[in-house]
């Protein structure tokens, strides 16, 4: 199995990485770089917890193949606070406890942050169901959609 | 995940002699959210996989009313939903490509990959069995064309050979058709279908399109015959769930059961003769 030269932007940053075919996207930015804010769930496209942003929109990372990451621009969790301070949507979940075991999280900042920057002025369902790809066995979803209201409402579009 | 090769053409010609060399042994991908799955559980192993994302002539969607609509194979759902063409002359499309998975998954799959799967529950196919949509097809001998009722032949099995690749789907502009699109899944989002319809209106006659009723999606072309010319009212639409019934033939599954699906079906039909005649 021939390795895979790839290139492309994380967080911000370029990337070069040879990456073999049959990895996830998931995987190599877990195992090959380390950032562990994407986690593994089901493996399948249900959970959403691998939820990461290519090109400005939410992808599950467990449904690329790793060469798919060629010539993206990529961010994931790491990549969305800035010399220490964490984005409004960061900072909402923390206000409004929208967490508890975390592991779901990342996944919800990732979908959350890509959907305001589609739909500024979300209605709760329209939030609801922009984040239905994404489970949480804790919370019951009452503080997440919470937390993504405030940001709205902090943004000015209510 | 097995191993594999991966390659990356960049225009139609270097996919299909790419798969006219490899046949049985390559996977084409393309929004990956149904062939990723399959290759991580190993229901698929290919020796190569043809990824054909970097195919600019494979994506778009495009639109005027004489030639109708024609959606590119690596249109996104996302991009097919938000589509200003679709939602204004075919909003049931529209609607379908806006049910599949969810919001992550929209914006990898396409609605030709759906095609291609030829799950009998795939939700962005019945709009495309309404309209009688064209399948165009590339391989070593040229373009072809095939209805989409005959591109699908049973439970994922098409007619589409080992060396072949569908450019895309065109759908044909029909001035007044009016359509509903319904889904019934145990949750409203990122579920399978236990029922999936569309259900069209043009003047006096009805296209009828279900999924997750037979092998394949089909049209209820005696329910349709019915149908035809006939003013609505509830004896009619008791005569046509009649009718429809004969027409399906679902199974029990861990999703629903045959009664319940045939239920479903009749309540659906019902409802959207209904709205269509509102």
């Amino acid at each position: 199995m021939k390795k895979i030269d790839i290139k492309f932007i994380l967080n911000g940053e370029p990337v070069e990485l040879t990456v073999a075919p049959n990895h996830t996207a998931l995987r190599v930015i877990r195992e090959q770089l380390d950032l562990t804010g994407a986690k593994e769930g089901c493996g399948a496209g249900e959970c959403g917890a691998c939820t990461i942003i290519v090109d400005g929109l939410a992808v599950n990372s467990c449904l690329m193949l790793a060469p798919e990451l060629d010539g993206k621009n990529v961010l994931t969790v790491e990549g969305l606070a800035h010399d220490g301070k964490l984005t409004d949507v960061q900072q909402a979940f923390i206000d409004h406890v929208a967490l508890q075991c975390g592991y779901c999280t990342p996944g919800f900042i990732m979908s959350t942050t890509a959907f305001l920057e589609e739909n500024k002025k979300p209605t709760r369902e329209e939030i609801e169901i922009a984040l239905s790809g994404n489970l949480c066995r804790c919370t019951g979803y009452k503080r997440i959609i919470e937390a993504v209201e405030d940001v709205v409402a902090k943004r000015g579009g209510k | 995940m097995r191993e594999f090769e991966y390659v990356a053409p960049k225009t139609v010609k270097e996919v299909i002699n790419l798969l006219a060399s490899y046949k049985e042994k390559a996977t084409v991908l393309a929004g990956g959210t149904d062939v990723v799955v399959r290759l991580r559980d190993e229901i698929i192993e290919p020796e190569f996989v043809v990824d054909i994302k970097h195919v600019d002539e494979l994506k778009g969607i495009k639109f005027d009313k004489s030639s109708g609509l024609f959606v590119g194979a690596l249109a996104t759902m996302h991009e097919i939903e938000n589509d200003k063409n679709v939602k204004e002359f075919y909003p049931y499309y529209a609607d379908a490509c806006g049910h599949v998975g969810s919001k992550q998954v929209r914006n990898k799959a396409t609605s030709v990959g759906n095609l291609c799967t030829a799950s009998p529950l795939g939700d962005s196919l019945t709009p495309m069995f309404c309209l009688d949509a064209i399948v165009v097809i590339e391989g070593p001998k040229g373009k072809r064309e095939v209805p989409v009722r005959e591109f699908i032949t049973f439970v994922r099995k098409t007619v589409l050979e080992r060396d072949e690749l569908v450019l895309g789907i065109k759908m044909p502009y029909i001035e007044g058709l009016k359509g509903i699109y319904t889904k019934n899944a145990r949750r409203h989002e990122v579920d399978l279908s236990n029922i999936v319809a569309t259900i069209c209106k043009v003047n006096d006659e009805y296209r009828i399109a279900y999924g997750s009723v037979a092998p394949t999606p089909i049209r209820l072309v005696k329910t349709e015959e019915f149908l035809k010319g006939k003013k609505i009212d509830d004896k009619v639409i008791e005569e046509a769930e009649n009718i429809l019934e004969s027409e399906i033939s679902p199974i029990s599954d861990l999703r629903a059961t045959k009664e319940y699906r045939i239920s479903v079906s009749k309540s659906i039909l019902k409802n959207s003769l209904k709205a269509l005649n509102n």
